[in-house]
């Protein structure tokens, strides 16, 4: 089965994070098989024994002498009673526990992989509600032992050993059962599974659809009020959720019919082994006692088979989740390649011949034909109105992106030879988004440079003026930032991001819109701390407009941006301030 | 009007549909009494054939009932879980086009306010979150009450003391129900706020991945996601060790009062009890009470584990709640128009309008003039001076205070445009027909060229069938500017609303955009602009300075 094949190769990498845990996935099994194991036991014995007692009570009734021995069928009842209860205990306790460890595992194994990507494939993904599916999926990833591993693997086994325990006493019905049992296990999971696939596996992505809809209609509420288009615009969103309650219906009738067999197929199951149990009975192999224990073990498989319909009918969501996350975790392989000679320690000369970048489904080049120099030292402007190319430059410059088209050499090796290490040490990036983790004021200066003491993080703040602002704060360099940095102004984030940068040592500096959101009091005595900071590396600067409400000093060239394409206004300025000569 | 809280949105909601969570709840009840039917006949069989010595041949009657039972039984589970299903279906459908109604009903305004996804969020997965509780915790919870006194009532006809066991057991059931209850509803409040904190960690981390890559620290931030992961695993174990006893009490309860009531009809069956009516037990009353023991706590072990989709169904509720008791300014309802203005000639009348939001004040106004067919407005002024404010008036977005008034010719369309263009998922036509669905290829082709982007449209292989907004892909900031203006252009709308239509543009786009308003300018249409730009500016024929909510004509033009 073709599809089969494919499903298994969806789930192979996570089955594999799964592997890694066996020894705790068996014993978990193996405390869940136990729960199961004692209730059959509860069952039998108890129907056991209330048989015989009732047949031996008649005898004594008729003065017949009959001995039976009570106290160990009546120890068993109590053993199973008090196993039951603690192995559920026991197993819902250590399975959460083998549970959240995957969440570990499958989180640091996805970050990594994360990591290791283009940022192209992240950089459209910024939306938080990309984000939330992204753990959404990887909580869908770590039930799948849970819901679809243990439970039909713990039904399996207690199904054979029911089958063969009844098999000992009425080999017919041992047979019976055990083929009845792994016809309904088949169809429980095999069956239900491909009933539900379809419909299960477009359910994100229908819940999606209609997330994606809802948001554009509120975002352009004022617009399709304007034209009075809104009551069009609902029944879209209404069609979209018709569909998807389509797929919910359909699935949950699938889900009643799965439970609906699960049902009739034990009952039956009891009925029938009572019926060649009571042949065994009047044949005389067997004794009424264990005539009425038979059946009342195969109740048990109730709590079985109970939860696999559900489980399964849903598979294609597991499914689904695993499909996205495969197309993140499993890049090409991007080896980072053997660099051909040692990176040059010095002074590095950076290269852009006929560089372009077109992303895939966009409708023009985001960037076309950019050539340039930089010597070192030298200070180079690239402006442009937002989409007209920049912040693509900034991604090909901090080797997040490979050009499509040209090539780019820094200290004349090509940029995408450099070894990670050394272009991280070499070149440092401002990105236009300023991006903060939502941990301390430290911790956040120091990713820059986790060897700095506080001595030199207060340095670095003390020249991007937050030195005293942060010196006031009760927890000083412990005060947390928030999420994004949201718990500090714009301004206040955007000169993090800048201090950050001092604490590092790098010979070419990309600064996209250094100063954005910085007052323009502030960016002033910036621009000068920035200045001599800068001495002696080589800078490329992203702005709106050289130029434009502060200067960035220094500027040496200046290359203006528009859809992507270069028009150079070649002005080579002299002198600070970027005045022109 | 008391605030809607959640559990009466959850009551009332319920409410709608009570005649399908009724006959769900009917259906279950009939399944336990088929459950109850074939343990009894489980138990008469097994007398007739081990006490009496009916032959197995003359028992096929009560085998073939019990059999015929069975399928009984799945048909009436079947119908109980779609029962439920679409009460649940019908519920979500009806509250989430409450919600959508109410939202638009609250205007642009208003609804900008909110971070749109969280709007979205609750407006399709916190309505989704519902199901849970509409098809199985409101089914679960009567069948909770009354299998178990069916069974308890069979048992008590059959041995009063054998009952009395199970009523031992009875009055811990509330206490069950309170234990599992609170044990789950603080379980699920304190797994969702670690779980949200670390789901939180985790999408921080790679929200912010191209920062850690550029400073080369990926590989300490995917250990320190591991070690978040896993001192929340620590952390979260020391609770659930204690959370799970809750539910452990229900199963030791339910799993010790089976094995006394078998131990007891055991020993009373053996004759060595000799109270009460242990010695009128048979094999027949005494297998039927051992089987129907198990089946007094089934409903209730169901409850507990429906129990988590009530926790989640009352946040969910809550906030839907909280959305849903804003209170929509009366202007904006329809029961309230002004009456419109004395001439035919004005299109727009303010008579000491203002605007004011609650926590800022009047923001607006008292606002008093007149728009004439044919004028063409600049709204200058600096940023907070109230422009955006004063053209959502005009558009009706907003309500003026009721002291003021603002009166619209009968029946006036307007075309609207702002610096956040709508883009939806879907073609170009798609989008530009969200201006007028009736439009046909020609007009829409016309429309693009008038907005200057005939010669991109030109170069697209899939014309008007080109898919645009999707993430990542699609138009540029420029682009998607001049779409809304096409926009403009084909709805034909008498008056054109423009807010800062030209903030953060290349100079193409502003010079496409410039040329375009001229042209709606020259085909009659009146434009009222909020804008700074010098050239848009010259093009006006009035213009509006705001200082502060204040509105002065400057003679102009």
């Amino acid at each position: 089965m073709a599809d089969s094949s494919s499903l298994m190769r969806t789930l192979r990498p996570w089955l594999g994070v799964l592997a890694k845990r066996r020894r705790r996935l068996w014993l978990g099994g193996g405390l869940m098989a136990l729960t199961l194991l004692s209730a059959l036991g509860l069952f039998a014995v108890s129907g056991w024994f209330i048989t015989a007692t009732g047949l031996t009570g008649l005898l004594f009734a008729a003065g017949v002498a009959a001995t039976l021995d009570v106290y160990v069928p009546g120890g068993l009842i109590r053993l199973f009673a008090v196993t039951r209860t603690a192995s559920r205990y026991l197993e819902r306790l250590y399975n959460h526990d083998t549970v959240l460890r995957l969440l570990a595992d499958l989180r640091t194994r996805l970050f990594a992989a994360l990591a290791g990507q283009s940022s192209r494939v992240l950089a459209g993904r910024r939306a938080s509600d990309w984000l939330n599916r992204l753990t959404a999926d990887i909580d869908t990833l770590d039930s799948l032992y849970l819901r679809l591993l243990a439970p039909p693997a713990v039904a399996l086994v207690a199904g054979a050993l029911l089958s063969a325990f009844v098999a000992y006493f009425v080999p017919l019905a041992g047979a019976v059962l055990g083929a009845a049992l792994l016809a309904g296990w088949l169809w429980f999971t095999l069956g239900q599974a491909r009933l539900g696939m379809a419909a299960s596996r477009r359910h994100v992505s229908e819940l999606e659809a209609l997330r994606g809809g809802v948001m554009e209609t509120l975002q352009g509420l004022a617009e399709l009020e304007a034209y009075a288009t809104l009551a069009e615009r609902q029944q879209r969103l209404e069609r979209l959720e018709a569909r998807l309650h389509e797929s919910q219906r359909q699935l949950g009738r699938r889900v009643a019919l799965g439970n609906a067999l699960q049902v009739w197929l034990t009952g039956t199951a009891v009925a029938v082994t009572l019926w060649l149990a009571a042949g065994a009975f009047e044949a005389g192999s067997i004794s009424g006692a264990v005539t009425v224990m038979l059946p009342m073990a195969v109740l048990a498989m109730n709590e079985a088979f109970g939860a696999l319909p559900a489980a399964f009918t849903w598979l294609g969501a597991t499914r689904g989740a695993a499909e996205r996350l495969n197309e993140l975790a499993d890049p090409a392989p991007a080896a980072e390649p053997e660099p051909t000679k040692a990176p040059p320690s010095g002074e590095l000369t950076l290269t852009l011949d006929d560089v372009g970048v077109r992303y895939p489904g966009a409708l023009e080049p985001a960037l076309d034909g950019l050539s340039l120099r930089l010597a070192p030292g030298e200070r180079l402007a690239v402006e442009g109105a937002s989409g007209s190319g920049k912040s693509t430059l900034t991604a090909l410059l901090g080797r997040q992106l490979a050009p499509s088209e040209g090539s780019i050499t820094l200290g004349d090796i090509a940029l995408d030879a450099w070894p990670e290490e050394a272009l991280r040490r070499r070149v440092a990036v401002l990105t236009q988004q300023t991006e903060l983790l939502d941990d301390s004021l430290a911790a956040n200066l120091r990713l820059a440079n986790p060897e700095a003491d506080n001595e030199a993080l207060w340095q670095a703040l003390d020249q991007v003026s937050l030195a005293a602002w942060a010196g006031a704060l009760p927890q000083g360099l412990k005060t947390r930032v928030g999420e994004g940095g949201r718990r500090i102004s714009g301004g206040q984030a955007r000169r993090v991001a800048l201090a950050r940068l001092f604490l590092r040592d790098p010979a070419l500096v990309v600064l996209d819109e250094p100063f954005a959101g910085v007052d323009r009091t502030t960016a002033q005595a910036l621009g000068a701390a920035l200045d001599a900071w800068l001495a002696g590396r080589s800078v490329v600067y992203l702005v709106h407009k050289a130029g434009g409400e502060v200067a960035l000093p220094g500027i040496q060239q200046t290359i203006s941006l528009v859809n992507g394409r270069p028009t150079r206004a070649a002005t080579i300025h002299h002198g600070p301030e970027g005045s022109p000569q | 009007m008391p605030a809607l809280t959640a559990t009466r949105l959850l009551t009332d909601l319920a409410a709608t549909q009570r005649r399908r969570l009724a006959l769900a709840a009917g259906c279950g009840l009939l399944e336990g009494a088929l459950v109850v039917l074939q343990a009894g006949l489980f138990a008469w069989i097994a007398s007739a054939l081990l006490v009496d010595h009916r032959p197995l041949a003359r028992m096929a009657l009560p085998f073939a009932l019990w059999l015929s039972t069975l399928p009984l039984r799945g048909l009436l589970g079947y119908a109980r879980e779609t029962l439920a299903q679409d009460a649940s279906l019908a519920v979500r459908k009806r509250l989430r086009h409450r919600l959508l109604d109410h939202l638009a009903r609250l205007g642009p305004v208003q609804v900008a306010g909110h971070h749109t996804a969280s709007l979205a969020y609750q407006a399709v997965e916190q309505v989704e979150a519902l199901d849970g509780y509409l098809a199985r915790f409101r089914v679960q919870l009567v069948l909770a009450v009354a299998v178990p006194l069916l069974v308890l009532g069979i048992t008590l006809y059959l041995d009063w003391l054998a009952a009395i066991f199970l009523l031992l057991a009875a009055p811990l059931i509330p206490l069950f129900m309170a234990l599992v209850g609170m044990g789950a509803e603080r379980l699920n409040r304190e797994q969702f706020a670690a779980v949200s904190q670390l789901s939180g960690h985790f999408i921080d981390r790679v929200r912010s991945l191209t920062t850690l890559r550029l400073f080369g620290h990926t590989e300490r931030a995917t250990q320190s996601i591991h070690a978040a992961a896993d001192g929340y695993r620590v952390r979260s174990m020391r609770t659930l060790r204690l959370a799970f006893l809750s539910s452990a009490v229900l199963e030791f309860f339910a799993s010790v009062a089976i094995a006394v009531v078998a131990i007891y009809v055991g020993f009373g069956l053996l004759g060595y009890i000799g109270y009460g009516p242990a010695d009128e037990l048979t094999l027949f009353s005494g297998l039927f009470i051992l089987l129907l023991a198990p089946e007094f706590f089934q409903p209730l072990r169901s409850l507990a584990q429906h129990y988590h989709d009530r926790a989640a169904a009352l946040g969910a509720a809550e906030r839907i709640a909280e959305l849903l008791d804003q209170p929509v300014p009366a202007t904006r309802r329809n029961d309230a128009p002004s009456p419109p203005p004395a001439s035919e000639e004005d299109l727009l009348v303010l008579d000491a309008a203002s605007v004011a939001h609650p926590g800022r004040g009047t923001v607006l106004g008292p606002v008093t003039t007149t728009v004439n067919r044919g004028d063409t407005i600049v709204i200058t002024g600096a940023s907070g001076s109230g422009k955006s404010t004063l053209l959502q008036l005009a558009a009706g977005f907003v309500a003026p205070e009721e002291d003021g008034a603002c009166r619209r010719a009968p029946n006036l369309r307007f075309a609207w445009m702002d610096q956040r263009p709508l883009l939806v998922h879907g073609t170009l036509a798609d989008n530009l027909r969200l201006a007028d669905p009736e439009a046909d290829d020609a007009a829409l082709t016309r429309a693009l060229e008038s907005a200057h982007l005939g010669e991109l449209l030109a170069r697209l292989p899939q014309g008007l069938q080109t898919p645009v907004g999707e993430r990542g892909a699609g138009l540029s900031g420029g682009q998607a500017q001049r779409l809304a203006l096409a926009r403009v252009f084909l709805s034909a709308a008498p008056l054109v609303l423009l807010d800062e239509p030209t903030a953060s543009l290349d100079a193409r786009s502003e010079q496409a955009i410039m040329s375009a308003l001229e042209a709606l300018k020259a085909a009659g249409r009146t434009l009222i602009i909020a804008t700074h730009h010098p050239a848009l500016i010259a093009l006006a024929s009035r213009r509006w300075q705001l200082d502060q909510g204040r509105l002065e004509e400057v003679p102009h033009g």
